[in-house]
């Protein structure tokens, strides 16, 4: 039956395409148990779900709102995975791109909008490239495992994020009413990203989906795109093709950096308008740059795929919340679940390969196959995370 | 500061590093047999939270053998996790780092889910031990004799490691399925059989290490708990060039900047915390560089004839030549 489905273009296409939504579906299907063995109608949580991310125009519009960062983030993802690095610091250039953000417009109050919030917006793009590219630099010159060091970078902006907004950019007036969380004061309502009032969402989202189609185009239609792809899948074939392997390595990690660190930006100007920190990186950034990631594997590293991700990964999200105040279970109990998705999800990258296996043992077929194909994910199987040496 | 407030800093720095010492040892010999478990922070995390709680339950049932129990459980978890991330690349072909990276993830989570009834409760403690005559040795006595039993323990896995892994066929073994699999294959070495073994066993020790947190150096559960930890070993890994004892050496200098830091914050109350909180990851960060081979090279290359092959030897760290690949028999 799989063999059959395999072997014929489409289906074998789109059930490929499905599996990470099946994966989701498998993944909840554990969750009905969890949630029936802590007592809760696992029927009426998961329509609480539902109805929370997709029940209304505002529900839709969070979910909108909260897969934004998901796709900025994942973005850079899909660079730096096709550029054979790994970029596990989302969360540290998120936070490096929101701080600079908002001292823009901090510094700024009086200047119009059209001015201060682009200006923004770069300074974000620009924290977050230097907050990746510092780890990039260290890979391609010294060898240093960029796992760690983004690692390392993530700490180090936590810490930078705490102590700005608990001196030099605390909230005047929050000094004298003793809050328990410092935050700093809130940007001039002129600098809000336009909204579709009455819902949350903003221009932020409009943003990210333009900026997934400019990927993708940047991935697979320019010079500087095919070097860093080759450069994934094989740095000595492109060495010896005159790539020069260093240079694109950063840039990878740079420009990885970037799409996490306007995330932040826009995250300050179209969610929060102000910053603040509970003392962790994801009191601020809800942890978006671990699970950007998730929605960038989701959508199989292709910028345009990554889109359809983190909406359903925002929904889930977002759905999650409502069913917590619905059905009062534990708040973890929900990260417990997102977890099972995303280990479901990952998982679930075997079953496609398989599927791609079994298409290539029909020789026929994978004539047809490749005459169907457009260039559109031609080397999205191709396994583009060299074998990492730790 | 006189002597004998140096020694108790001292003996509280050895105290410090005994879990990363536990937790970097069973990283190296997972590593050494070409497997990457890049999960240890999640592990960690699980470990710490299963070990107190079973720890503490089991003392309600059997009071004075929690601590043991609670260990045992907590080598289980770590166990688990690793056997996932061997199975997952082994068996199932994925990528190490991605599994590895998803269950450090899920260990964050279930934690804090799991243990969340649990949190800030007094609980099982691992007893300390003087050792009879050595603790009488003046000044290394009190620091590395008058400890927990965790302490012993550290030193004893450190010195039956580098024991095993030169001086035992089986460390052979496990070093050649990290380094020339092929070749280990060809001579009748199960390669992916050591591989799970050894990734299961470091698992365990890095759960033990766990569990030696919350059972002790740093006693109790909270969320979060031991956050971060995880990719410190990772990372000491790497500055121990794979190998044991330097990896010891690594987690002591790491918990003694750490002690240092946070003496220094209480000496300078002016500067701000911040600067101490970054200096361990700065450090780490700067580590890296230092054992990474480029820059070493060069170090080496300005070096007057005679040193260079003692620092060569000392300095250059090379990771096992099949670390993190895949092995298909043919």
């Amino acid at each position: 039956m799989l063999k059959t489905i395999a072997r014929h273009p489409y289906l074998s296409r789109l059930l490929d395409a499905l599996l990470p939504l099946l994966a989701t579906l498998a993944a909840l299907g554990v969750g009905a148990i969890m949630l029936f063995l802590l007592g809760a109608n696992p029927v009426e949580a998961y329509t609480a779900l539902l109805e929370g991310a997709f029940g209304s125009q505002n529900a839709l519009a969070d979910t909108v709102v909260k897969a934004t960062p998901l796709l900025l983030v994942g973005l850079g993802i899909c660079i730096a995975f096709r550029g054979g690095v790994i970029n596990i610091g989302g969360e540290g250039q998120l936070i490096a791109g929101a701080i600079s953000g908002t001292y823009v417009g901090l510094s700024f109050p009086e200047q119009p909008a059209t001015v201060v919030v682009p200006l923004a917006m770069l300074a974000g793009f620009f924290a977050g490239a230097i907050w990746g590219g510092i780890p990039g630099l260290l890979k391609a010159y010294y060898g240093v495992n960029e796992i760690l060091s983004t690692i390392m970078m993530n700490q180090i902006a936590v810490q930078i994020m705490n102590y700005l907004l608990r001196g030099p950019l605390i909230d005047p007036e929050q000094l004298t009413r003793a809050s328990r969380i410092p935050e700093t004061a809130r940007l001039a309502r002129s600098f809000d990203l336009p909204r579709l009032v009455p819902t949350r969402l903003h221009l932020g989202a409009l943003i990210a989906v333009v900026l997934a189609f400019l990927v993708y185009v940047f991935l697979w239609r320019t010079t500087i795109g095919y070097r860093i792809r080759a450069v994934g899948l094989n740095p000595d074939a492109s060495k010896y093709a005159g790539i020069q392997v260093k240079r694109y390595i950063v840039l990878s990690l740079l420009l990885s950096g970037a799409f996490a660190g306007l995330a932040g930006a826009i995250q300050v100007y179209g969610v929060h308008h102000f910053m603040f920190t509970d003392g962790s990186a994801a009191g601020f950034t809800g942890s978006a740059g671990f699970n950007g990631i998730v929605a960038a594997l989701f959508g199989k590293l292709h910028p345009v795929g990554t889109i359809p991700a983190s909406f359903i990964f925002g929904a889930l999200l977002v759905g999650a919340n409502s069913l917590q105040r619905a059905m009062q279970v534990p708040s973890a109990l929900i990260t417990a679940l997102n977890g099972l998705v995303v280990v479901f999800v990952v998982s679930s990258e075997l079953w496609s390969r398989r599927i791609a296996r079994l298409r290539q043992t029909g020789a026929g077929a994978e004539v047809d196959a490749a005459l169907l194909a457009d260039e559109f994910d031609d080397d999205s199987r191709a396994e583009p995370v060299s074998e990492v040496n730790l | 500061m006189n002597e004998a407030e140096l020694i108790r800093i001292l003996s509280s720095i050895i105290l410090q590093s005994a879990p990363l010492i536990i937790a970097v040892s069973g990283e190296i010999i997972t590593e050494r047999a070409g497997i990457v478990n890049l999960s240890l922070d999640g592990t960690m995390l699980m470990a710490a939270m299963t070990g107190f709680v079973i720890g503490l339950k089991a003392d309600e049932a059997y009071p004075g053998s929690g601590v043991w129990i609670g260990f045992l459980a907590a080598a289980a978890v770590g166990a688990l996790f690793a056997f996932i991330v061997a199975f997952g690349s082994i068996r199932l072909r994925q990528s190490q780092v991605a599994i590895g990276f998803v269950l450090t993830l899920l260990g964050d989570d279930l934690s804090a889910f799991l243990g969340q009834n649990y949190t800030r409760m007094p609980g099982p403690l691992v007893v300390r031990k003087g050792i009879p005559l050595l603790q009488d040795i003046p000044v290394l006595g009190p620091i590395f004799f008058d400890q927990s039993i965790v302490v012993y323990f550290a030193f004893a896995l450190v010195i039956f490691l580098w024991w095993f892994l030169n001086r035992t066929q089986p460390g052979l073994k496990l070093r050649s399925a990290g380094e020339r699999p092929e070749a280990a294959f060809a001579r009748g070495v199960d390669v992916n059989r050591v591989r799970y073994l050894y990734t299961i066993a470091g698992g365990a020790l890095v759960g033990i290490a766990g569990a030696t947190y919350s059972l002790d150096v740093k006693l109790g559960w909270s969320d979060g708990h031991i956050r971060g930890f995880g990719w410190i070993a990772l990372a000491i890994v790497i500055f121990g060039g794979w190998a044991p004892i330097r990896g010891m050496v690594g987690a002591i200098l790491f918990g003694a900047t750490k002690t240092l830091a946070s003496i220094l914050q209480r000496s300078f109350p002016e500067v701000s915390v911040v600067a101490f909180n970054t200096l361990p990851w700065l450090l780490m960060i700067l580590v890296l560089l230092v054992s990474s081979s480029s820059l070493t090279e060069r170090l080496i290359a300005i070096a007057p004839g005679p040193l260079r092959r003692p620092l060569n030897r000392f300095l250059r760290v090379a990771p096992p030549l099949a670390l993190g690949t895949r092995f298909e028999e043919t």
